[in-house]
């Protein structure tokens, strides 16, 4: 052990009270820190795992081609012809995509999805509804679909084409359950009778509210569509690279191609802003802890003036005097992170479970939590940089005292 | 003289304060200390006495002159080799003692030893604990300095200026603090180990019979050492 370490220990713990209050600060910052960005973030990935276990974490839809404007420009305009796009709806060569699209490292799993919308009714009540035409072998490797149902088999769907699965808020809606019936109106007018096989719940509520599964060809004899899928959802190894991978198909497959991201920038925007400002908040927090660490340090260095100056006397240098303060501070830090880190884990368990009845936006019964390591690392390296920037300028104070106007102080 | 020159100074020259305040301490102070002999400085309040030993302590720095340790110019270096020269040549022991008061008695005498940085943990608690004991505090070894007597912590601070064995001691009104039967013992068993050890001792003090124990006197008035007796040519203090 150095000496100014020696030395700084020994300091500290004379000083239990004082110690005591800086490491609450720093406890509480740190803990509050935890356990805020644990349930912003916990609602943040619930949100995101949900829309990607039921839309895919990337969507391929309509084919394009690119539209070459005429051969006249205007005289001010110097780029040329411009490119632009002519969208045809459906995907073309559905098998033949999937197929290439499986070379891909980064693609679990790909299920072609037809898309419409229809009008669903059940007894008096009367809805509009969006038909997902799905193959269920292929959908349930691409999605969460079999874990979402809460309530009937999803074998029953499987093994009957006249039946349909019904998001939850639907279900509610139309007063509906499991081997219920309900009716959906064709574009042409014809009503189709299916059996309610089960009902699913994403946790999203545009999702629950609106969607009904049915087999692919049920679905596009429903909405009379002249092709198999009106898109294709992936379920992708990192969902982090989807952005990249939809560049790549869009050129690749001449087909838009839209990543979870841009699907769910809005909803994304909402939870970062709300996460910074929660973050925000709580730094400041430890910054007022950082304030009275620097309090209770100034105080310690003008308390120890006398012990300075014998220190300087007997050969410690002004680094060594520097040093035994932040030594203090790195003490502080340390343990006050470590306590702080447990006491954010403690709160985040137990505000994981407050019931909550939350039914908007999302569905939720609980606080949703996230355990993220990053979480308890950045409280770590906010708690110190404050600390050592709090330590410093005591510390630095305390190595420009000079000891011959303390002992002359004192002796003469 | 008792053997080699351990400290000397030549030309001091000292300003204190600034501007209008400042005040001309120190006027070509010149002294030389041997190894074995026991030095005095005596002279009026603010006659520069603590200046002078602050200067030859390498705690302060003259404004002209030099300081020489054994054969070494200890003038114009650098702070941070100006205390481990204090660290490793010059032990301190002030009027006040200047202990650490939370710290125990052997901790106190193993702060020097610490920075030094030779010893390990045990070694530096066995040395601790035979300096304490050649000052008569071998039982007192855990005891914290605040609980010692006046005269007992004052023998932890002579201790303690001999951790790292310096060639110099330098005391700054040792037993000023002090009622005469611990002035007496406290001095006493500083000069026999400044004799038996070979060490430097130059002291500051206003107690005549202090002074007249030691090998030499040196007299102080309005910054200049005007006038230093060796042991038996004794003037009035």
């Amino acid at each position: 052990m150095t000496a100014p370490l020696y030395i700084a220990l020994r300091f500290a713990t004379h000083r239990k009270r004082a110690l005591f209050l800086s490491l609450v600060g720093v406890v509480f910052g740190v803990g509050i820190f935890i356990c805020t960005q644990a349930q912003t973030q916990g609602f943040a990935q619930f949100f995101i795992d949900s829309t990607i276990g039921s839309n895919g974490a990337l969507t391929l839809r309509a084919r394009f081609q690119p539209r070459y404007e005429g051969m006249i420009v205007s005289a001010k305009k110097t780029g040329g012809v411009t490119a632009r796009r002519n969208y045809f709806e459906g995907i073309a060569n559905v098998s033949e995509i999937m197929r290439v699209s499986r070379q891909f490292s980064n693609v679990i799993a790909c299920s072609p999805v037809l898309r419409g919308s229809i009008s669903a009714r059940a007894g008096f009540e009367n809805t509009t509804a969006e038909l997902f035409g799905i193959d269920p072998p292929s959908h349930l490797r691409t999605t969460d679909l079999a874990k979402q149902i809460v309530d009937g088999k999803f074998d029953d769907f499987r093994n009957n084409t006249s039946s349909v699965i019904i998001g939850n808020r639907l279900a509610d809606l139309l007063h509906v359950g499991p081997a219920d019936a309900v009716q959906l109106l064709s574009p042409g007018g014809e009503y189709f009778r299916f059996d309610v096989a089960a009902i699913t719940r994403s946790g999203v509520t545009a999702i629950d509210a609106e969607r009904i599964y049915a087999h692919a060809r049920v679905a596009q004899r429903l909405l009379k569509k002249p092709y198999q899928a009106s898109m294709i959802i992936y379920k992708l190894r990192d969902p982090d690279r989807a952005p990249a991978l939809a560049s790549h198909f869009e050129d690749l497959f001449q087909h838009s191609a839209q990543s979870w991201q841009d699907r769910e920038e809005g909803n994304l925007q909402i939870f970062t802003t709300l996460r910074m400002s929660v973050a925000i908040t709580v730094s400041l927090i430890i910054l007022l802890a950082g304030f009275g660490i620097f309090n209770v340090l100034t105080m310690s260095v003008l308390s120890k003036v006398r012990e300075i100056a014998i220190l300087r006397s007997m050969g410690y240098r002004r680094i060594d005097i520097t040093a035994i303060f932040l030594w203090q501070g790195a003490l502080i830090a340390t343990v006050g992170s470590l306590l702080g880190c447990a006491l954010g884990a403690l709160m985040t368990w137990v505000v994981s479970h407050i019931p909550i009845h939350i039914r908007g936006l999302l569905y939720a019964n609980y606080f949703l939590v996230d355990w993220d390591w990053r979480h308890y690392l950045w409280a770590t390296i906010l708690a110190i940089i404050s600390v050592f920037i709090a330590s410093y300028v005591p510390a630095r104070r305390a190595a420009q005292l000079q000891p011959v106007d303390t002992l002359r102080g004192s002796s003469l | 003289m008792k053997g080699d020159i351990s400290l000397s100074c030549r030309d001091i020259e000292r300003y204190l304060g600034r501007e209008e305040e400042r005040v001309h301490a120190l006027r070509g102070v010149s002294l030389n200390v041997e190894a074995g002999s026991l030095h005095a400085v005596v002279g009026p309040s603010g006659c520069g006495k603590s200046t002078l030993l602050y200067i030859l302590g390498l705690l302060d720095e003259p404004d002209a002159g030099s300081v020489q340790i054994g054969s070494t110019a200890i003038s114009h270096l650098l702070d941070e080799e100006l205390a481990r020269r204090r660290n490793e040549l010059i032990g301190f022991i002030f009027q006040f003692h200047f202990l650490m008061e939370d710290f125990t008695a052997q901790e106190n005498v193993m702060i020097p030893m610490r920075r030094l940085g030779q010893m390990n943990e045990d070694e530096m608690r066995d040395r601790a604990a035979a300096l304490l004991k050649a000052v008569d505090l071998g039982s007192k070894l855990n005891r914290q300095s605040r609980h010692l007597s006046g005269g007992e912590q004052q023998r932890v601070a002579i201790a303690r200026a001999l951790a790292n064995d310096p060639q110099v001691i330098l005391a700054d009104e040792p037993t000023g603090n002090l009622d005469t039967g611990n002035s007496q013992r406290a001095f006493e068993l500083l000069a026999n180990i400044v004799r038996e050890r070979a060490k430097a001792l130059l002291l500051v003090t206003h107690n005549r019979f202090i002074a007249d124990a030691c090998d030499w006197v040196h007299e102080m008035k309005d910054g200049r050492i005007i006038a230093s007796h060796p042991h038996g040519e004794r003037i009035s203090v």
